[in-house]
């Protein structure tokens, strides 16, 4: 049996397809990821872009809409995904396949595009507590793209160069626009690129570890998100944790979607 | 059987022509209060409506020059209201001490707006629980009834203080009965009825607002309530009148079915208890409340009122309406969660601004239901 779960995220839609695993013929309850797929929607109509995401799921998994048995939505914009049979927070989601991936893990930090939380779960991936930034960018992955820009670096050269950097400079501003005058002044003070890149993902770190202390930081953490890929932020976000064991699954940028597959799979009979 | 409530939607949406018909219908004057702790009973024994400032929950820009941006929204967006003249129906403008931002914004209102022609501050002790502070509090409501003798121009005889006494713990008598109701399994009076009730008594004429709660409260019995209960909540906070919140909150699959907040139990919860001298029934009853934040301490005695009230109401969970850089309740706010908490009442934190994200806050909402495990997705 098949499910589905999709993400439909401020910036992109990811969508996971789960297959029941079976063992000697047997169905177990196992699953593993069938395929699973990311799209960045060229414009703003949601209902368009899931139906796309999907389409495009579907045919890189060589999976037809009939064999897909559920479909759960989570994300900014889950309401939108007309076909999904029901839909479940990101916050939910993501915790549930956060366990998934990482069933020792209790703490889950997902950063993504717009939003940084912090979720305590139990043992079945259910949510037992989470805070997120309320209304800014400054503890989520937009933050970092916007101060990349200001950097002109790209993500990626942005995430390595601040690995280059060995100093502490401490950065006052919580928001996005005033922190880049912060970055603009660092750059006129010929504060080399490295240490900027490093200042500014401490900043974003130290952030999102506040709100992670608000639901209580467990031995082992996973982390989830787009901004995983970004090996800077990894590293201070470790550094401001103070855990040693931070798991970092292999997609991390799906795990919500896999949750909502998951959940999906529970759901069926 | 709908619009049970409709006549004080209408008030709270129609506040100010409310008021301004008050008054020419009595000739009256009209005050503008700052908060729940003035001690309404005198300025109705002089004939004046009360009328509590509350904010129009939209962006403003007017506030700036006087108070400093870090102050509380509720603070910024009273203070606006006056600047804006929306208020300019109000002769007088008083406030009794609780906090320090919204004693700011009072003083910014009665140097700043125009039309006030007199002003009050009551300087009500904030250590209640110290064994002066009742002592202190007799003589400032003293005080008080001889400056607004002076405003009306004549003696406030005993029997009128007494009138307001009874007007107003009638007013209370009726709404506690009127949340009597929420405690019953799916509740017919929803926590939108409930904030529209209780906010409206604190600007409309007591003795309507008396008439009104007891025509609702006649028709209550034969009201049937179809909608689903979901989870039942309890809000915690200070002031709070962001109805399309409460709507949404109550449309997403949960019932909110007490409070603690000066918006609403914190404002009427407890008669004044009538004692032969009438400024000893008034001091006594605003030292005896429950207490906000700025007036618990030593002891946190409002932590065990709390959770009574949530055990009361049988509220499964609860959220805090946190105002932003509201001290006093951001000061309790630890607390009273890991009290709660430890007691079976999970929490939700919101960080509340003069305007809402309600989307944000709509999947925050969700969340918590989610974490309440009580939802059926299938």
């Amino acid at each position: 049996m098949i499910t589905a779960g999709i993400d439909m995220g401020s910036r992109t839609v990811k969508v996971v397809f789960l297959e029941e695993l079976k063992v000697d013929g047997a169905p177990q309850l196992r699953w593993g990821v069938k395929g699973k797929h990311i799209m960045f929607p060229e414009d703003l109509d949601a209902d368009q872009a899931a139906d796309k995401a999907f389409e495009d799921a579907l045919q890189a998994a060589g999976l037809s809409r009939e064999q897909v048995k559920k479909v759960v939505a989570t994300g900014a914009g889950r309401k939108q995904v007309k076909f999904a049979t029901a839909d479940v927070t990101e916050v939910g989601a993501g915790a549930r396949g956060a366990v998934f991936m990482c069933p020792t893990a209790k703490t889950v930090v997902d950063v993504g595009a717009e939003e940084g939380r912090g979720v305590k779960a139990n043992a079945e991936g259910k949510v037992v507590d989470f805070a997120g930034n309320e209304k800014c960018a400054a503890g989520a992955g937009a933050f970092a793209e916007s101060m990349s820009r200001a950097l002109q670096l790209s993500l990626k050269e942005f995430g390595e160069a601040s690995l280059r950097s060995d100093k502490t400079i401490p950065m006052n501003a919580q928001c996005t626009v005033f922190a880049e005058s912060e970055v603009v002044s660092l750059i006129h003070s010929a504060t080399p690129k490295e240490d900027i890149a490093k200042a500014v993902l401490d900043a974003v770190a130290s952030r999102v570890c506040a709100m992670v202390r608000r639901v209580g930081i467990e031995d082992e953490v996973i982390l989830i998100g787009g901004m995983v890929h970004n090996p800077g932020f990894v590293q201070s976000l470790k550094g401001a944790l103070g855990v040693e064991k931070v798991h970092l699954p292999d997609m991390p940028e799906y795990v919500s979607a896999l949750g909502a597959a998951l959940i999906a799979a529970e759901g069926t009979d | 059987m709908s619009g049970l409530f409709d006549q004080f939607k209408e008030w709270y949406e129609k506040r100010h022509d409310y008021a301004r018909a008050w008054k020419s219908r009595t000739g009256g004057q009209v005050v503008a209060t700052m908060c729940t702790y003035t001690p309404e009973e005198i300025l109705i024994a002089a004939g004046m409506l009360p009328v509590r400032v509350l904010g129009a929950h939209e962006p403003q820009n007017v506030t700036e020059p006087h108070i400093f941006g870090m102050f509380c929204p509720f603070c910024r967006d009273s203070l606006a209201q006056g600047l804006l003249g929306r208020y300019e129906y109000c002769e007088g403008v008083t406030l009794t001490q609780s906090c320090i931002q919204y004693r700011q914004a009072f003083n910014s209102w009665r140097m700043h707006v125009p039309t006030v022609k007199w002003d009050y501050y009551l300087p009500m002790p904030n250590e209640v629980q110290s064994r002066f502070a009742r002592a202190q509090h007799y003589a400032e409501v003293k005080k008080f009834r001889e400056y607004m003798e002076g405003v009306i121009g004549k003696k406030l005889p005993d029997a009128d203080l007494k009138r307001g006494i009874e007007i107003v713990n009638e007013n209370r008598r009726l709404l506690r009965e009127l949340f009597e109701y929420r405690k019953e399994t799916n509740p017919r009076v929803t926590g939108v009825e409930a904030l529209y009730a209780s906010i409206t008594a604190q600007f409309v004429d007591k003795e309507e607002h008396n008439k009104e709660l007891k025509r609702v409260l006649a028709e209550l019995p034969k009201r049937k309530n179809d909608r689903p209960e979901g989870i039942r909540f309890m809000t915690i906070g200070s002031e709070n009148d962001d109805v399309s919140f409460m709507a949404m909150v109550e449309s997403v699959g949960s019932t909110i079915v007490i409070d603690d907040q000066c918006s609403g139990t914190r404002y009427f919860w407890n008669e004044a208890r009538v004692q032969d001298d009438p400024i000893a029934t008034i001091a006594d009853r605003y030292c005896e409340r429950p207490a906000c934040p700025t007036k618990d301490y030593p002891a946190h005695t409002r932590f065990d009122h709390v959770l009574k009230l949530a055990k009361d109401y049988n509220a499964r969970a609860a959220v805090f309406l946190q105002q932003k850089f509201c001290d006093p309740h951001e000061g309790d706010y630890p607390d009273l969660k890991r009290h709660l908490e430890a007691n079976g009442i999970p929490t939700l934190f919101l960080e509340f601004d003069i305007t809402n994200p309600l989307g944000p806050f709509r999947i925050r909402i969700e969340a918590f239901l989610e974490t309440l495990g009580e939802e059926e997705l299938f």
